[in-house]
C-alpha cells in the first residue's frame, strides 16, 4: 500500500491536491481538497442584486460568463422578470463562445500533455505526418514549422512551461506515432489561436473575456449592430470550422490509443444537469440540453432535476457552519484546523443530490441529452460510439474516456448551434425586435438560478430585501465534483472516480491526474 | 425691528454687490453641480460643466474680495451709535461678545424671551458666516482634485489619496455643497422670520431705522420700539 | 540602426522559429504599446540582441480565479505561445505547467535559487486562517509568497487582487486578503513591486512590462521604477482616466446618455454616465487598448464601467449602477450618500418648521422679541463705541 500526493494539481482553474491510496498498481482510495476558501458569498451581503452579477463572477476566471448569468437568473427569479426574446439568444451565444473557448482549452492546453509528449513528437517525419493527418481527416498545419520551432526551443535548453514534465512517461499510449504527436503540438498551438478567437465574441458581445459585463438582471446591455452582428457570426463559423475539422477528428484519432480509458474513472455513476441554452419556456427541461438526473444505478433512465433536493454537507471541510442544509439557508463560516484526510481535509463542500453524490459536467449534460433525445446529440454520440468500436452501448461514457469525448462532442453541438443562434438573432433583428431589457421595479423575492457552466452544474441562489442582498449562496460544478467526503463519508465524484486507477509509477501516478483533469476541475 | 442697524453704513454698496454675487454663483452652482452628479435633462452637460467651472471662479474671486474688503472698508456698526468701524469686526467674534453665545442659543431655544443686546451680528451668526470661509476653500480643493486639467497636482493628489481616491473626494465635495444648502437654507430663515428689513437693505439697499437708545441703554426710538 | 544589426537580430529571432513578418509586426506592436513612436522600433529591436538566454519567470496564483492567466492567453501580439516559448522561460504556472504536484514546485524551487528572475503573481494574497485560506504543495500562500519574494528582481502583481487584494479584500474581507506590495511591506522584503489593476488584468499591460524588461532593459538599470507612480502602477498605462479617452466623450459634453438599458439612447451608443460609469474615476488606457486582441471593451458593448482598475475597487464602486458608492453605516448598512443627505436636510427642514410655528407662537415673526434690559457691560460697550 502507498500514498501518492500530487500538490498541486497543475493545468486546472484553482489550487486542488490529489491524494491517492495504491494497492497492487491500482487506486483504491483517493482525498481531493480543494484549497482556496474567499468567502464571496459574505462578500455580496448588503449589496445590489445588479452588483452580484458583476461580482460573483469573479469565482471563476475562466467560466465567468456563466457565473454570471446564474447570478443574473437567480435575481430574475427573484423579482419575477423575464426578459425580451433577444436578450435570451444573446445570452446563448455568449454562453456558446465561453463553452467553445473552454473546451478548446481544457483539451489542448490542460488535458491534451497527458496524452501527448511534445518530445516524442520531436520523432516525427514530416511527410508521414501530413500523410496522417490526411488519413486522420483532421486538420493540416505547416507541421515542418512547427517541428523546426519545437526542435528550436527544446535545444535552447530552457523548456518554460514543460519544464520537469513527466516525458516518456510509460502511461503514455506506446503505440501512438509521432506523427499523431506531433499533430497535437501544432494542434496545440492552433488552440491558443482559436480559443483567443472565442474569447473575442465574448469581448464583443460582453466588453471583455474573463469578466464580462452586459448581461445585468433584465437582459443585456448589449445592442447588436450590423457591424456586430458580422463579427460574431464570422467568429463563430470560423470556430465551428475548426471544431469540425480539427478538434473532433483529433479526439477520434487519439481515443484509440487510449480505450483502456473506458475501463475506468466513471466513479459513482450518478449525474445531474440543470439545463443548459435556454428556448422560449422557462422550463429547466425545455432547454437546448434539458436538464436531468441520472442515477446508473438505477438503470440508464432521466428524471427532471428537482432543486429541493440539493443539500450542502461540511463534515469534512474546513466550515463551522450549519450542515446539511439547502444552499437557500446556506452559510458559510470558514474555520481551519489541519489537513487531515480521517477529518477535515478541503475548503469543499460536499454538496448531495437526494443523499447522492452527484457528477457534473459535460457527460452529464450529454447523457441526459441523450437519454432525452435531443437530436443532435444522439447523432453524435452515437457516431463517436461506433468510431470506438462501442455502438450502442452509451454506457460506456461513464469512464474517463467517456467524459473526455462527451467534452469534445459537446463543443461540436454547441458551435452548430452557435450558428442557428447567430441566425435567430439576425432574423430577430431584421424582424424589427428592438427589445434587449425588461425594466423593473420589484426589490423583494427570493429565487435561484440553476444553470450550466462549461464543467457543470451551477447554482446561485438569492434572497432579496429592500432591494439589497439578504443571502447568497453558490454551488459551482467544482463544489459536486471536487465534494469533500460527506457525513457518512461517502466520496466525492472525483474521488470516486479516481478509485479503480490503475497507477502504473506510483511516484508520478499520471493516470490519476487524468482523471482528475478529466472533470476540468 | 429688533435691530439695530438696518442703515446703509452697516452694508456699504460692495457688500451688497458681494452679497448678489454670492447668492448668484451658489445658487449657479448647486444647480449645475446636481445636473453634473446626476444629468436630470439630457443636453446640457457642457453647459453646466462651463457652469460651474465659471461660478467657480467667480465665487473665489468674489470671496478674495470680500476678505480684502474686510480689512479696508468700514462696515462694522457700534451698538447705540451710527459709527462704523473696519468690517473684519463684524465677523471675528469681539472680546465683548463674550458671555453671549449661551444667551443667544437659550433665545432660540425659546428658554428666553428677550432678544439679546447686540450690534449687527450675533455671536452665533458671526460663527457661521466665518464657517463658510474654510466651506468655500474646501469646496474648491475638493473640486479641483475631481476636475481633469488640475486632478493630477502633486497636493490635489496628496488629499484623494488620503480620503480613498477620487470616488471619496467626490463624495466629500457633494457633502459640501449640501452644507452651503443648508447654511443657506438657515441663513435664509433666520434673516427672515422677524422680519424682512435685514433682506431689504442687503438685496436693494434699503434702509430701514433701528432703535435708538438713550444715554441708559434704555429704548427710546426707532422702528418696532 | 545599421542593416546588418537588423539581419544579426532576425537570425537570431530566426533560430527561435521567429519569422521576419512576425519580428517587425511585433516590434511595431511594441513601441504602439509602450506609447512610443515609431522611430523607436529599431532601438527595441537592438535591444534584443542583449537577451540570449530567455529570462525565467514564475507565474504564482495566490488567492486567484485564474482569470488573470486566461486573460494572458489572450494577448494579441506577442501572443500567449510566443510568450512561453519565445520571450520567457516560464518554468512554473499553475494552470499551464506541464509538471505537476513535487516535480512542478522543483522546477520553480531551480528558479529560485538563483536570483534575478521575474516573479509574477495572480490573486490576492491571503492571510486568513494564519495563511490556510490558500494551501499549495502543503504550506500555506503566505510561505510560498515569502519564499518566492526576495530573490525575484521584480514582481509583477497582475490584476486588481493582487495589487490591493482586489474583491477578495471587500467588505467584510471574510479571508483576510491583501495586496503583494502591502504584504511584502508587512515582512520587510524589499523587491520592487509593478502593480497591474484591472480584473481580470489586460494581458497587453503585461506584454509592455516583460517588453519594458527585457527589451528595454529598464529593470537592469532601474528606469522601470521611474515609470510607475505612487501605486506602482505603470504611468503610461494608468495615467489617464478612462473618461479622458471615451469615445463617448462627445455624447457626455453633448449631454447625450442612456438613463436606462433597453432604451434608444442606448442603441444610439450615447454616454453610460448616469447609469453609473466609473471612467471618470477609473484610471486605465482601456479605451486605447481595448480587450482580447483589441475586440472591443466594456463600454464599446454598452457596459458602464464598473472601475475594476481602481484600488479598493468593489468597495469604491458598488453599487456599480449607481453614481456613488455606498456608505457603510453601522446597523444601517450600504446606504447611498444621497439618501444619507436627504435624511439630513428632512431632518433640518423639519427642524426650521417647527422653530418657525414656535417663533409664531411667541409672537416673534412681526419684529422679534422685544430687546433685553441693557447689562452695565453693554452700556459701556455704548459708551466706549465697541461690540461690534
Amino acid at each position: 500500500m502507498a500514498r501518492a500526493v500530487v500538490d498541486p494539481l497543475t493545468r486546472i482553474e484553482g489550487h486542488l491536491r490529489v491524494e491517492v491510496e495504491v494497492n497492487d498498481g491500482v487506486v483504491t482510495d483517493a482525498w481531493v481538497s480543494g484549497g482556496l476558501y474567499r468567502g464571496m458569498e459574505t462578500i455580496l451581503l448588503d449589496r445590489r442584486p445588479s452588483d452580484a452579477f458583476y461580482v460573483s463572477q469573479r469565482i471563476c476566471g475562466v467560466c465567468p460568463v456563466s457565473h454570471g448569468h446564474a447570478s443574473t437568473m437567480s435575481t430574475e427569479d427573484a423579482l419575477g422578470i423575464t426578459i425580451p426574446n433577444n436578450a435570451r439568444i444573446i445570452r446563448n451565444l455568449i454562453e456558446a463562445a465561453q463553452y467553445i473557448h473552454s473546451h478548446i482549452l481544457w483539451f489542448y492546453a490542460l488535458a491534451a500533455l497527458d496524452y501527448v509528449d511534445p518530445v516524442k513528437a520531436l520523432e516525427a517525419d514530416i511527410a508521414d505526418t501530413y500523410a496522417l493527418a490526411q488519413a486522420a481527416g483532421t486538420g493540416v498545419s505547416d507541421f515542418g514549422a512547427v517541428a523546426q520551432r519545437l526542435q528550436t526551443f527544446v535545444d535552447g535548453g530552457q523548456l518554460s512551461i514543460f519544464t520537469n514534465g513527466w516525458f516518456g512517461h510509460p502511461a503514455y499510449a506506446q503505440d501512438m506515432p509521432a506523427e499523431l504527436h506531433l499533430i497535437a503540438v501544432a494542434h496545440y498551438l492552433e488552440a491558443l489561436e482559436m480559443q483567443a478567437v472565442a474569447a473575442e465574441i465574448i469581448a464583443i458581445i460582453g466588453g471583455k473575456f474573463p469578466h464580462f459585463m452586459t448581461s445585468v438582471p433584465g437582459g443585456t446591455t448589449f445592442v447588436p449592430t450590423e457591424q456586430k452582428l458580422d463579427d460574431i457570426l464570422f467568429r463563430f463559423m470560423r470556430l465551428n470550422d475548426w471544431v469540425t475539422n480539427t478538434m473532433i477528428p483529433d479526439t477520434l484519432a487519439i481515443a484509440p490509443f487510449y480505450a483502456g480509458a473506458l475501463e475506468y474513472g466513471g466513479g459513482h455513476g450518478n449525474f445531474l444537469s440543470w439545463g443548459m441554452f435556454n428556448t422560449e419556456s422557462p422550463e429547466m427541461t425545455d432547454r437546448y440540453m434539458p436538464g436531468g438526473v441520472v442515477m446508473t444505478g438505477r438503470g440508464l433512465t432521466v428524471e427532471d432535476p428537482d432543486p429541493a433536493q440539493v443539500v450542502e454537507f461540511v463534515e469534512h471541510a474546513w466550515y463551522d457552519s450549519p450542515t446539511g442544509l439547502h444552499p437557500s439557508e446556506g452559510e458559510t463560516n470558514g474555520m481551519f484546523d489541519e489537513y487531515n484526510t480521517d477529518n477535515r481535509y478541503s475548503w469543499n463542500k460536499a454538496p448531495r443530490y437526494d443523499g447522492e453524490s452527484i457528477e457534473a459536467g459535460p457527460l452529464s449534460r450529454m447523457l441526459v441529452s441523450y437519454l432525452r433525445g435531443v437530436q443532435p446529440v444522439q447523432e453524435i454520440v452515437d457516431g463517436a460510439l461506433a468510431a470506438l468500436g462501442a455502438a450502442g452501448r452509451p454506457e460506456v461514457l461513464v469512464s474517463l474516456l467517456g467524459r473526455i469525448a462527451a467534452r469534445n462532442l459537446e463543443t461540436k453541438v454547441v458551435a452548430d448551434w452557435s450558428l442557428e443562434w447567430c441566425n435567430e438573432l439576425i432574423e430577430a433583428v431584421a424582424g424589427g425586435d428592438s427589445s434587449y431589457f425588461q425594466p423593473h421595479s420589484v426589490d423583494q423575492g427570493a429565487g435561484a438560478g440553476l444553470w450550466e457552466a462549461p464543467r457543470g452544474a451551477l447554482g446561485h441562489w438569492i434572497d432579496i430585501q429592500s432591494g439589497k442582498i439578504a443571502r447568497y449562496q453558490v454551488v459551482t460544478p467544482s463544489t459536486w465534483n471536487v465534494s469533500s467526503r460527506d457525513a457518512e463519508g461517502i466520496r466525492g465524484p472525483m474521488e470516486e472516480a479516481l478509485v479503480g486507477t490503475p497507477v502504473i509509477d506510483v511516484e508520478r501516478p499520471l493516470e490519476a491526474c487524468r482523471v482528475a483533469r478529466s472533470f476540468d476541475p | 425691528m429688533a435691530h439695530p442697524a438696518h442703515y446703509r453704513e452697516a452694508h456699504p454698496f460692495i457688500f451688497v454687490m458681494t452679497h448678489w454675487i454670492n447668492l448668484v454663483s451658489i445658487v449657479a452652482l448647486t444647480i449645475s453641480g446636481f445636473y453634473i452628479h446626476y444629468p436630470f435633462l439630457p443636453g446640457l452637460m457642457s453647459v453646466m460643466r462651463g457652469m460651474h467651472f465659471f461660478f467657480m471662479f467667480v465665487l473665489l474671486i468674489n470671496l478674495a474680495v470680500r476678505i480684502i474688503g474686510a480689512f479696508t472698508v468700514k462696515s462694522a456698526t457700534r451698538l447705540g451709535t451710527r459709527e462704523v468701524d473696519t468690517d473684519i469686526k463684524n465677523w471675528l467674534p469681539q472680546k465683548l461678545n463674550r458671555g453671549q453665545m449661551w444667551p443667544w442659543l437659550k433665545y432660540y431655544l425659546f428658554l428666553k424671551k428677550e432678544h439679546p443686546i447686540g450690534a449687527k451680528y450675533g455671536v452665533l451668526q458671526k460663527i457661521a458666516y466665518l464657517f463658510t470661509i474654510p466651506l468655500t476653500l474646501a469646496a474648491a480643493y475638493t473640486g479641483f482634485a475631481i476636475w481633469g486639467p488640475t486632478m493630477d497636482w502633486g497636493f490635489l493628489i496628496a488629499g484623494t489619496d488620503a480620503v480613498g481616491g477620487p470616488m471619496a473626494m467626490r463624495i466629500i465635495h457633494y457633502y459640501i455643497m449640501w452644507g452651503f444648502i443648508l447654511f443657506t437654507a438657515i441663513h435664509i430663515y433666520l434673516a427672515n422670520i422677524e422680519g424682512t428689513d435685514p433682506s431689504k437693505l442687503i438685496f436693494k439697499w434699503e434702509e430701514t431705522e433701528g432703535l435708538q437708545f438713550d444715554a441708559e441703554g434704555r429704548v427710546v426710538g426707532g422702528k418696532g420700539h | 540602426m545599421a542593416h546588418e544589426d537588423h539581419d544579426a537580430i532576425y537570425d537570431l529571432l530566426a533560430a527561435r522559429g521567429v519569422s521576419r513578418r512576425d519580428f517587425l509586426a511585433y516590434c511595431g506592436s511594441i513601441a504602439a504599446l509602450l506609447g512610443l513612436s515609431e522611430a523607436y522600433v529599431p532601438q527595441i529591436a537592438a535591444a534584443v540582441n542583449r537577451g540570449a538566454r530567455l529570462k525565467p519567470a514564475i507565474w504564482l496564483n495566490g488567492g486567484a480565479c485564474t482569470g488573470c492567466t486566461e486573460a494572458i492567453a489572450q494577448a494579441d501580439s506577442p501572443d500567449v505561445a510566443t510568450i512561453v516559448l519565445e520571450i520567457l522561460s516560464l518554468d512554473f504556472i499553475e494552470t499551464l505547467s506541464m509538471a505537476q504536484g513535487e516535480d512542478a514546485l522543483a522546477a520553480a524551487e531551480a528558479v529560485f535559487e538563483e536570483p534575478g528572475y521575474i516573479l509574477i503573481y495572480e490573486g490576492s494574497v491571503m492571510k486568513g486562517f494564519d495563511g490556510n485560506a490558500l494551501r499549495i504543495g502543503g504550506i500555506t500562500g503566505l510561505e510560498e509568497l515569502e519564499h518566492a519574494a526576495p530573490n525575484a528582481a521584480a514582481i509583477v502583481a497582475v490584476g486588481s487582487c493582487a495589487v490591493d487584494g482586489g474583491f477578495v479584500m471587500a467588505r467584510p474581507n471574510p479571508a483576510d486578503a491583501t495586496g503583494v506590495s502591502m504584504y511584502l511591506q508587512e515582512k520587510g522584503i524589499d523587491t520592487p513591486v509593478v502593480n497591474l489593476p484591472t480584473c481580470p488584468v489586460n494581458p497587453e499591460w503585461v506584454v509592455a512590462i516583460l517588453v519594458d524588461v527585457l527589451l528595454l532593459g529598464t529593470l537592469e538599470t532601474g528606469a522601470i521604477l521611474d515609470k510607475l507612480d505612487r501605486h506602482g502602477r505603470p504611468k503610461y498605462i494608468f495615467g489617464q482616466t478612462i473618461h479622458d479617452n471615451c469615445p463617448r466623450r462627445g455624447h457626455f459634453e453633448n449631454g447625450n446618455f442612456v438613463y436606462e438599458f433597453g432604451t434608444e439612447q442606448e442603441a444610439l451608443g450615447y454616454c453610460l454616465y448616469p447609469v453609473g460609469c466609473k471612467g471618470p474615476q477609473t484610471y486605465t488606457n482601456c479605451p486605447i487598448v481595448r480587450w482580447n486582441r483589441r475586440a472591443s471593451w466594456c463600454v464599446e458593448a454598452g457596459s458602464p464601467c464598473i472601475g475594476c482598475g481602481s484600488l479598493d475597487w468593489v468597495d469604491v464602486g458598488a453599487p456599480f449602477l449607481n453614481r456613488h458608492r455606498d456608505l457603510p453605516l453601522p446597523e444601517v448598512g450600504n446606504t447611498q450618500p444621497n439618501t444619507i443627505a436627504g435624511v439630513v436636510a428632512g431632518i433640518a427642514a423639519a427642524g426650521l418648521a417647527v422653530h418657525a410655528v414656535g417663533m409664531k407662537a411667541t409672537g416673534r415673526t412681526s419684529g422679534g422679541a422685544p430687546y433685553e434690559e441693557m447689562k452695565e457691560r453693554d452700556k459701556k460697550r455704548m459708551k466706549k463705541g465697541g461690540g461690534e
